[in-house]
């Protein structure tokens, strides 16, 4: 691949928005996103930990015959992460298209194929051969498995995936085995976690077989509010009835954290209005913010917005403000690397701007 | 706990910064916290939390099978790739799709702990369905040949044996594939 072409499909990366980031599916005022992604791998190569270069690389030509041969691959995108500099692979993770894992493990041909709309993302050679993902907005999983059902079967046209009639989906690791599909939910709940009902929530949803991550997936931490509800078991139980059990799982979530909210309003609604009204003051005037506090504040405005204080800015403009002002996103549209100070200073810039618009 | 910048206000926020495979975690207050900035924030622990808890799994199983006075085998190696079944255990991560076969007895025990069964029941692939609904036919017209033969009608049971011989065919030539 030569070296514009990745820069175009980066500076276009850079100015467009996700689809699931547009504030519209079902449930918005809760459900910022949905997300399914299936681990597949091709008979007869040995997992990425254990494949050679010869046949990481006969992985990636493959990736490449896949979005070439099928007409419903045209204009996807494909990049080969060993020629991205750091800062580009972490503003990919930034952007939800990769995993951190994939962003930072030492291993060539690494690939990341993607549309336009952002929507459908295939990891090659991750802890997998292809790690293929969706993404919508709001809670849309049925949806979901309709479209990444395609998209498996039309992948399983021009390659023969590893498969058991006992084991199923065969995955490098024995806990992703089966359907291979994990399925998850993102979730904004602030009046849970103001009243301090997260951790009996965790605790009882982990017992059932399910489990909590942060914003950007496994292993990382939980920001401005944001919980990310997935299933752990993916043998023995079909994608439909996996993904039926994680729907009413968030279901329940959902209404707690929407009883929460109703008490909220009606017994300290002037405490609720004058720290949303605050977390507003603060975003449209500060000149020096960090990503932590800014994740802190903006899930108070969207607080806001999701319960009507506030009708400005809108759902859409605060799930992309949240992407917009992470470290290597920030330096991305600055064109160049930026010291933390820069960036604190850069970040306060563009929440004022989206704010006022 | 104090924070352990300022050591006078309550940490409220957890920090893990990973460098060169160190995993360093920082306790802070909210001051101390925005000041040490967004570098630290969301870039966290890429080694997988699901696999300390695979890898101790896989411990207490072995424990386990010892008390049930089932001694695991320690050399087990995988046919294809030859990853040793302790190699598995210590990073969680199969070598390729024959370890789930040359491993599958001491993996029965671990996918059940892991997801409650064994056996896959969701989607099939499109190539492998022919094969399996083969094998399904096959088990399928086995049954019915048993059956005519004990009523003795032995025109049916070669038909019935001959379908069956071109079913394993067709398997057989599609396994050498
Ligand atoms: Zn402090
Ligand atoms: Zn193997």
């Amino acid at each position: 691949m030569q070296n514009n072409k990745k820069g175009i499909i980066l500076q276009k990366l850079k100015e467009s928005d996700a689809e699931w980031t547009n504030g519209q599916g079902p449930l918005s005022d809760i459900v910022i996103s949905s997300r399914i992604r299936l681990a597949r791998n091709i008979e007869g190569i040995p997992f990425p930990s254990r494949a050679d270069q010869v046949e990481l690389k006969n992985i990636f030509d493959l990736s490449q015959q896949v979005i070439e041969k099928s007409s419903l691959f045209k204009d996807y995108n494909l990049l080969l992460l060993d020629e991205l500099t750091p800062l580009e692979r972490q503003f990919l993770v930034e952007k939800h298209l990769i995993s951190i894992y994939h962003a930072l493990k030492k291993q060539v041909y690494r690939g990341c194929i993607f549309n336009q709309r952002e929507t459908l993302s295939i990891m090659i050679n991750e802890e997998d051969h292809f790690r293929i993902q969706y993404l919508l907005s709001g809670l849309q999983l049925n949806e979901i498995w309709k479209l990444i059902n395609k998209i498996d079967d039309e992948i399983e046209k021009i390659v023969t995936y590893a498969f058991s009639g006992k084991e199923g989906y065969l995955t490098s690791c024995p806990t992703n085995v089966g359907t291979g599909m994990r399925a998850s939910v993102m979730l904004h709940l602030p009046a849970l976690a103001m009243v301090g009902g997260m951790n009996d929530i965790l605790k009882a949803i982990s017992k059932i077989g399910y489990v909590v991550r942060g914003f950007y997936g496994e292993g990382t931490e939980v920001m401005g509010n944001l919980f990310q509800v997935s299933n752990q078991i993916t043998l023995g139980l079909s994608e439909e009835e996996i993904i039926d059990n994680l729907e009413k799982v968030n279901q329940q979530i959902i209404s707690q954290e929407q009883k929460v909210r109703n008490d909220l309003l009606s017994n300290s609604k002037s405490q609720l209005e004058d720290q949303i009204w605050r977390a507003y003051g603060i975003l449209s005037s500060a000149r020096i913010i960090s990503s932590v506090e800014a994740m802190e504040l903006l899930s108070k405005l969207r607080f806001g917005v999701e319960l009507g204080i506030i009708s400005h800015p809108d759902l859409a403009t605060l799930n992309k403000l949240m992407l917009l002002i992470q470290p290597a996103y920030l330096q991305m549209l600055a064109g160049k690397d930026l010291d933390p100070f820069t960036r604190d200073l850069q970040r306060a810039i563009l929440i004022r701007n989206k704010i006022s618009e | 706990m104090l924070c352990q910048i300022c050591k006078k206000k309550e940490a409220t926020i957890i920090l893990t910064k990973v460098s060169e495979g160190q995993k360093t975690v920082i306790q802070l207050c909210q001051d101390c916290a925005s000041m040490f900035n967004d570098k630290l924030s969301i870039f966290p622990i890429p080694e997988f939390n699901i696999n300390d808890l695979l890898t101790g799994l896989l411990k207490a199983i072995d424990l386990y099978s010892k008390e049930e006075g089932v001694i695991p085998i320690k050399e087990v190696k995988c046919s294809n790739c030859h990853l040793t079944y302790d190699e598995f255990k210590q990073s969680g991560k199969l070598g390729c799709s024959v370890c789930y076969h040359d491993f599958r007895e001491q993996l029965i025990p671990l996918l059940r702990r892991l997801h409650g069964n064994s056996e896959h029941v969701g989607k099939i692939p499109q190539r492998a369905k022919g094969k399996l609904n083969k094998i399904r036919k096959i088990k399928q017209l086995r049954k019915e040949l048993q059956e005519v033969v004990s009523r003795e009608e032995y025109e049916k049971a070669a038909k019935i044996r001959d379908e069956i011989l071109k079913l394993e065919g067709a398997l057989k030539k599609r396994n050498a594939k």
